[in-house]
């Protein structure tokens, strides 16, 4: 069985960005403060686009936003 | 609590203190009564002022969230619980038209008060889970 795990550095990335508040990050991608907070605490793993918007919005590629990692055996 | 979350508690308060008030005229719910339909149609109506007085009451005090359209993890969230919401009425439905069948004195009024039930219960699921499914993302 495969465990699919992924990470991200959203709440350091913030904190380089002058401390960006989760209500900004939401506003500039699109989604509620909610929202955010649930994709940076890991509760909620977000789409494809939201996850290049918030790596935009950083000035990074998706991969240095989110870690993939897989354990156990398939 | 965002606003989606506060406008399914107020959904969820409004169908339970409503169905209450009906079950409180219509006792028996499933029996014959020539009040039935007067009562629905009163519940109906008062359940759509309440929610749209407390909805305006919400989008007055957020202005800002209300204006903001649903982002995918609302949509999903709402998605998964009309999901649960649609098994049990589809389940209520089924086992209404079965005790409708079955029982002795099974009646068209019956068979409308069974549905009206499960219809019911559909909607407390629906907001119940809407409102689960926010705290587990909060």
């Amino acid at each position: 069985m495969t465990k699919v795990s992924i990470a991200n550095h959203i709440r350091r990335l913030r904190f380089e960005h002058r401390e960006m508040t989760q209500q900004e990050l939401a506003a500039k991608i699109g989604v509620s403060r909610q929202t955010v907070n649930a994709i940076e605490t890991g509760k909620y793993w977000p789409s494809l686009e939201v996850a290049f918007r918030i790596a935009e919005v950083f000035g990074r590629r998706v991969d240095e936003v989110f870690d993939y990692s897989r354990e156990g055996r398939r | 609590m965002s606003f989606r979350e506060k406008s399914a508690w107020v959904a969820l308060v409004a169908i339970v203190l409503v169905s209450a008030m009906y079950v409180f005229h219509v006792p028996r719910v499933f029996a014959p009564n020539p009040w039935a339909m007067t009562a629905l149609v009163v519940s109906l109506v008062a359940f759509i002022v309440i929610e749209v007085v407390a909805w305006l009451v919400l989008r007055f005090r957020h202005p800002q969230d209300a204006h903001t359209p649903k982002d995918e993890l609302e949509r999903l969230i709402e998605l998964k619980a009309l999901r649960l919401a649609m098994y049990v009425y589809v389940a209520g439905s089924f086992l209404s038209t079965f005790v409708t069948v079955h029982h002795v004195r099974g009646s068209a009024q019956m068979l409308g008060a069974c549905l009206l039930v499960a219809f019911i219960v559909a909607g407390i699921v629906n907001y119940t889970a809407r409102i689960v499914y926010y705290r587990r993302h909060a």
